[in-house]
């Protein structure tokens, strides 16, 4: 009984510290600015494909961070691990296939009472989740303030404030994914 | 794996009967998987399709799991999957209570803005100004009126048609060529000039005012306010927006209803776009020939919305499949951007360019080809019951003829027919109404099939042809032997 669910799984779960590249997977609702993140973190080099047997495009690049040398995922638009359209099924089975060693979930500050829901599943579903509350600049203007702290702690999971258009809070982004595989390397 | 989550700080505590279920399938789960047990057991009690068939194909103990689902989803009288994510709310709305802050004054002024808008009895004051002078005055007056006497009275009237005519009459020796060009029905003189000088400023016009509409976050608030009028009628408050943008240009509305989710939605929203939503060019004739008697105007306006409400409430009567759910984030209302509007504007008006002035120029050289080869006059004529049965003059089977081929075409001959003095006030209803009613023009019936496939959009098409006729006849009925006259 005790099989894993895929062959990228079992090399995967065998040896994950003999690895080279780690996986970083940006999931998130459309118009978070998973892209904008995406291009900060990746270098040039991106490989836009269908993912197998769907027509929904997946971007993988390559970045680096810190000392360490990631394969970084955009993944389809995804409101709830619970899927409904061909775009969420495709960024669940990445999920649920791919072992990522981290996964930062990306929502949009002005309306975080709606995404937080998925940061919750991805936690219940035992996932290495950062949090990144992205658009921090708009939600200023409409005078929201977010207590990132307090969410870090009620969540117990790395948050970072960003405003990705303005390059804003990338590189405490950056220094919290390194910080969070060293730790949960070690 | 997935003991990297700590199993006492539980993330979500859902109520007892579910946590309870939780603990007792996650002692039956034997595989591994890389989401944790308490996340496949969730999705198990949600009957999720992907888990359910790999825990079926990797878990023994699957016939127990299955039981303890059955159980529990017997416990609620709502669905598990509604139970757990409401639950999951409760949670998040919990955390966020004391993280987020949102400045008073900002959220008043919204909220207040938000309730007059959603709210019925300041809504739809609200609605009726909008219109007012969104469509009406904007669209109506300035676009049909003003930018078109000066387009198409000024420009084309008195420039480009009498040079075109003059240089087609001493290049081309052949009549019949000659009007394929120019004069009454050429492709310059009537097609490009149908396109250029009287759909352009009117399309454009509108476009301004559905983007404007659009980026300030108003269709949002407009969305919900006929989400449960909607719901009645097989659609929710998504199908605004198809709808609105129907009045402007049903081809497009029919493009544009491919956002709707279910495929009862679209094939409902299609029907109604092709039978009772008038286009902006269509709307601005009509407008123009019935102000002149506000009752005529009543009467056709009147008689349109309770053709759309009816068939639509027919049709979600009869039509199987899912009832539409609605959920829609409402966006903050803000100023729009006047760069961005412009913008949205200038891609729709390229984008109606580039698909409909080809079916313009069809439209012209097919209505060349019938009247040339006599097959107009033979319709024409076999159509005279039709129009005998609608208490109409023979010569308005013209009208719907050219209706199909553009139909503002038809409306605009009904104001030469009009003008001529050939129709009373009954008469004018009556055709305007049918034409309203009847058939999209060859491009909407192009996307008609195009979008919903052959089946589908012919046999839409072949219900509007009907039942607009049968509309007209009823309508024509009723006016007579009430003794209205107008």
């Amino acid at each position: 009984m005790d099989k894993p669910v895929t062959e990228l799984n079992k090399t995967a779960s065998k040896a994950p510290s003999i690895r080279k590249k780690k996986k970083l997977v940006l999931v998130g609702t459309p118009n978070v600015g998973k892209s904008v993140i995406f291009n900060l973190l990746t270098g040039t080099y991106v490989v836009v494909s269908n993912y197998p047997g769907t027509t929904v495009e997946v971007a993988r690049g390559t970045g680096k961070i810190g000392q360490e040398v990631y394969e970084v995922i955009d993944t389809p638009g995804m409101y709830s691990l619970f899927p409904i359209t061909e775009e969420e099924r495709v960024t669940r089975t990445l999920l649920l296939t791919e072992k990522p060693d981290i996964v930062i979930h990306v929502v949009d500050a002005k309306n975080l009472e709606r995404m937080l829901p998925l940061t919750l599943q991805l936690l219940e579903a035992g996932l290495p989740v950062i949090l990144a509350v992205n658009m921090m600049d708009e939600a200023e203007v409409l005078g929201r303030t977010i207590d990132l702290d307090a969410l870090a702690k009620a969540l117990n999971i790395p948050v970072v404030g960003t405003a990705a258009a303005q390059n804003r809070g990338i590189d405490q982004l950056k220094r919290m994914v390194s910080d969070f595989v060293r730790k949960h390397v070690a | 794996m997935s003991g990297s989550m700590s199993p006492d700080g539980l993330i979500i505590q859902y109520d007892e009967t579910i946590e309870k279920a939780l603990n007792n399938i996650v002692k039956l789960l034997k595989a591994r998987y890389n989401f944790s047990k308490r996340m496949i057991a969730l999705l198990l009690l949600q009957e999720d399709e992907e888990i359910t068939q790999l825990a079926k194909l990797r878990e023994a103990d699957f016939p127990q799991i299955f039981s303890i689902i059955q159980q529990t989803k017997s416990k609620y009288k709502d669905p598990l999957r509604y139970v757990i994510t409401l639950q999951c709310r409760q949670r998040t709305d919990q955390i966020l209570s004391g993280v987020i802050t949102d400045s008073k004054k900002e959220t008043r002024l919204q909220s207040w803005l938000d309730h007059i808008t959603i709210n019925p009895i300041t809504g739809i004051p609200i609605l009726l100004i909008v219109l007012y002078f969104g469509l009406y005055k904007f669209v109506g007056e300035f676009g049909a009126g003003t930018l078109v006497d000066l387009i198409e009275g000024n420009f084309f009237e008195n420039y480009i048609n009498p040079w075109v005519n003059q240089v087609t009459a001493k290049l081309i020796p052949w009549h019949s060529i000659q009007t394929l060009i120019a004069f009454d029905y050429g492709i310059i003189t009537l097609g490009l000039r149908y396109a250029v000088a009287i759909i352009l400023p009117i399309v454009a016009t509108f476009f301004l005012a559905f983007s404007l509409l659009e980026d300030s976050g108003y269709l949002p608030r407009l969305a919900l306010l006929v989400d449960r009028l909607f719901k009645k009628i097989g659609l929710n408050g998504r199908a605004v927006i198809p709808i609105t943008l129907g009045f402007g240009c049903d081809t497009m509305a029919t493009l544009v209803s491919r956002t709707l989710e279910t495929k009862r939605e679209r094939v409902i929203a299609t029907l109604l776009l092709a039978l009772a939503i008038p286009c902006s060019a269509q709307l601005g004739v009509i407008m123009a020939l019935l102000s002149a008697n506000p009752a005529s105007l009543g009467i056709w306006a009147g008689f349109v919305i309770l053709v759309f409400l009816l068939v639509g409430y027919l049709a979600a009567q009869l039509m199987p499949g899912e009832k539409p759910a609605f959920y829609m984030e409402l966006p903050p209302l803000r100023l729009p951007k006047l760069s961005n509007i412009l913008e949205k504007t200038l891609s729709r008006m390229q984008w109606y360019f580039l698909e409909i002035i080809p079916f313009f120029i069809l439209a012209s050289v097919l209505i060349w080809v019938g009247k040339i080869t006599g097959l107009f006059d033979a319709i024409i004529n076999a159509a005279a019951p039709l129009m005998y049965a609608l208490g109409l003059p023979s010569e308005a089977a013209e009208i719907f003829l050219f209706g199909f081929f553009r139909r503002d075409y038809g409306a605009a001959g009904l104001y030469d027919l009009q003008n001529s003095g050939a129709l009373n006030g009954v008469q004018l209803v009556v055709s305007a109404v049918t034409l309203t009613l009847f058939v999209p023009c060859i491009a909407q019936f192009a996307i008609m099939i195009k979008e919903r496939g052959w089946k589908t959009g012919l046999a839409i098409g072949c219900f509007v042809f009907a039942f607009a006729f049968l509309c007209g006849i009823i309508l024509n009925l009723l006016l007579r032997s009430l003794g209205v006259t107008l």
